[in-house]
């Protein structure tokens, strides 16, 4: 136990002492008080529904950047020779890695919730889908930051295990739509693999277990796959 | 003693290319064995094996008895390891690196600082111990990444080119420091530096193109020995004199930068290397001696040299390449 904590205080150093977190915080702030006073002063209602969808789309294009570096730095700096030759487990590595980038996501909401507090200031806003738009939130970077660790395990240049995280959380943003087109029982399988399809009821205030097991099963899987990948050098 | 490395039929391929070919050898308690070997020739490869770092292709290696791969963090719990070109977190100040270090190694509170206290004693970094290892000479990273191998106290503790990048002090302050732990822990150092093996190790390993050529290049028996000889006389006539010996390929006078001394009878006196092919040195050296009294030369000295590493690694390894 002593051993993951200083893996993840190391890893939280290493996230919150480098200027990409600041930038993607600043970026993500940026656009999200945007979108929220835009959607406020059009629609007058007190909801974050637009501002959950947004957040969804810039975490499909943030995680990647939050991502890349985790293992491939290490294995491009050859220190992960130096993490992996000391009585160090492949599950701790993954995990510190995972929890730290994971702390990144949740410093997010929280400095996003700012948006629900002025709701609450000014209107009386329902509180359910709010709620259920977090945990969809974070259920949703959960299984994305897990995918984007997977890739960041497969190469050891961080441009390349961003692309390859992009291009495969772009296809699952979009692929209910190819779904659509296809012949029972493929289009039900297809449009289930869909990001949007499981996170759209969190975010419209519904909780149906089988999204919540989508983005938990989707999150495990890549973690598993990951110290798979790690253990295989 | 008990064998703190037993590396057995190491087979490891990249791809296609086969690394280290068959090797097998085992290290004692307490010994400081090197490994030599030319660059690229896998002795990376198999530290990295045995640090559990690489899985071998086939073979095993047993560390302070836990399984390399098996029973890995055992087996790891057991090594302090300097990888190749002293991999380390230069975003880190050098103390933090060694605190973090310590504490995956197991190490915490009055432990942990005893231990960083210590290696950064060992290694002189108190100088730079807040300054960030990315702003650190080479030379000072070389030693920040050996200090964090000591941390703990490992029983076993594998160094992969522990001199690189150090200046001429520094190298000898390494090469005391891992003379200083003979006997009290098991080191195995790689390098492809021979006078640099040849003054730490106590026993040398040769390793060519990933295949093992020996395991003790010092006690390595040859039939490759070569005699000193002190001799009075005319040079010419003292070279064609030892020329008739069997055995004898050549002879070469020892080159000096002074006058030579005068006998009594006005003879010259001179050193002679005479390199022989024997399988016995000892029947050699009589018929050396005979050749010599024979021939009416005074004979003042007549020594069987120690095999020098060099000639040991050369005759190895020309055996080892195939002749087209």
């Amino acid at each position: 136990m002593k051993t993951f904590a200083a893996l993840l205080v190391k890893e939280e150093k290493a996230i919150f002492t480098t200027p990409i977190a600041y930038v993607v915080i600043a970026v993500f702030l940026l656009i999200m008080g945007y979108t929220f006073t835009l959607t406020l002063f059009m629609s007058h209602a007190a909801s974050l529904v637009h501002v959950f969808f947004q957040i969804y789309v810039l975490f499909l294009l943030t995680v990647p950047i939050i991502t890349m570096r985790l293992i491939a730095e290490e294995r491009r700096l050859r220190t992960l020779e130096v993490l992996l030759t000391a009585p160090v487990s492949e599950v701790s590595v993954i995990l510190s890695k995972y929890l730290a980038s994971m702390s990144l996501i949740a410093v997010m909401l929280l400095l996003s919730g700012a948006y629900a507090i002025t709701l609450a200031i000014f209107g009386q806003p329902d509180w359910g889908p709010i709620f259920s738009g977090y945990l969809g939130l974070l259920l949703h970077a959960s299984a994305l930051v897990a995918v984007g660790l997977l890739a960041s395990c497969l190469v050891s240049n961080q441009i390349v295990a961003a692309v390859m995280s992009l291009s495969l959380f772009l296809l699952l943003w979009i692929i209910d739509k190819l779904g659509y087109l296809l012949p029972d029982p493929f289009n039900a399988l297809v449009v289930n693999m869909s990001f949007l399809v499981h996170f759209r009821t969190f975010a419209t205030g519904s909780l149906f277990l089988s999204d919540a097991g989508f983005f938990i099963s989707v999150a495990l899987l890549g973690l598993f796959l990951s110290i798979r990948a790690l253990g295989q050098r | 003693m008990a064998n703190v490395v037993a590396a057995d039929s190491l087979v490891k391929w990249y791809g296609p290319r086969l690394a280290v070919k068959d090797v097998s050898f085992t290290i004692e308690e307490g010994e400081v064995v090197g490994l030599l070997g030319p660059n690229g020739s896998g002795k990376s490869t198999i530290l990295r094996i045995l640090t559990g770092y690489l899985p071998p292709s086939s073979g095993s290696a047993r560390i302070a008895g836990f399984d390399a791969m098996e029973d890995s963090l055992a087996a790891r719990a057991s090594i302090g390891y300097l990888a190749e070109d002293a991999p380390i977190y230069s975003g880190m100040r050098v103390d933090e690196f060694l605190h973090f270090m310590a504490r995956i190694k197991g190490l915490s509170g009055s432990r942990a600082n005893a231990s960083v206290a210590m290696a950064r004693e060992r290694l002189e970094l108190d100088k730079v111990a807040h300054m960030a290892i990315g702003k650190l000479s080479r030379g000072y990273r070389q030693r920040v990444a050996i200090a964090q191998a000591l941390l703990g106290d490992p029983p076993l503790l594998i160094l992969d080119e522990p001199t690189n990048a150090l200046d001429a002090y520094q190298v000898i302050a390494v090469r005391e420091l891992i003379r200083s732990l003979a006997g009290q822990r098991t080191v195995l150092l790689a390098s492809h530096v021979l006078t640099e093996i040849e003054k730490i190790a106590s026993r040398v390993m040769i390793l060519v193109d990933g295949m093992l050529l020996t395991t003790d290049a010092k006690g390595q028996s040859t039939n490759q020995h070569r005699f000193r000889l002190r001799i009075a006389g005319a040079p010419e006539r003292i070279i064609a004199q030892l020329r008739k010996v069997p055995g004898v390929a050549s002879v070469e006078p020892e080159q000096i930068t002074e006058a030579p001394p005068v006998s009594a009878d006005g003879e010259t006196w001179r050193a002679y290397i005479v390199p022989v092919e024997a399988e016995n040195p000892r029947r050699i050296a009589e018929d050396l001696a005979q050749a010599v009294i024979a021939g009416g030369f005074p004979l003042s000295e007549l020594t069987l040299l120690q095999p020098d590493l060099e000639q040991v690694f050369l005759a190895l390894t020309k055996r080892a390449t195939p002749v087209s």
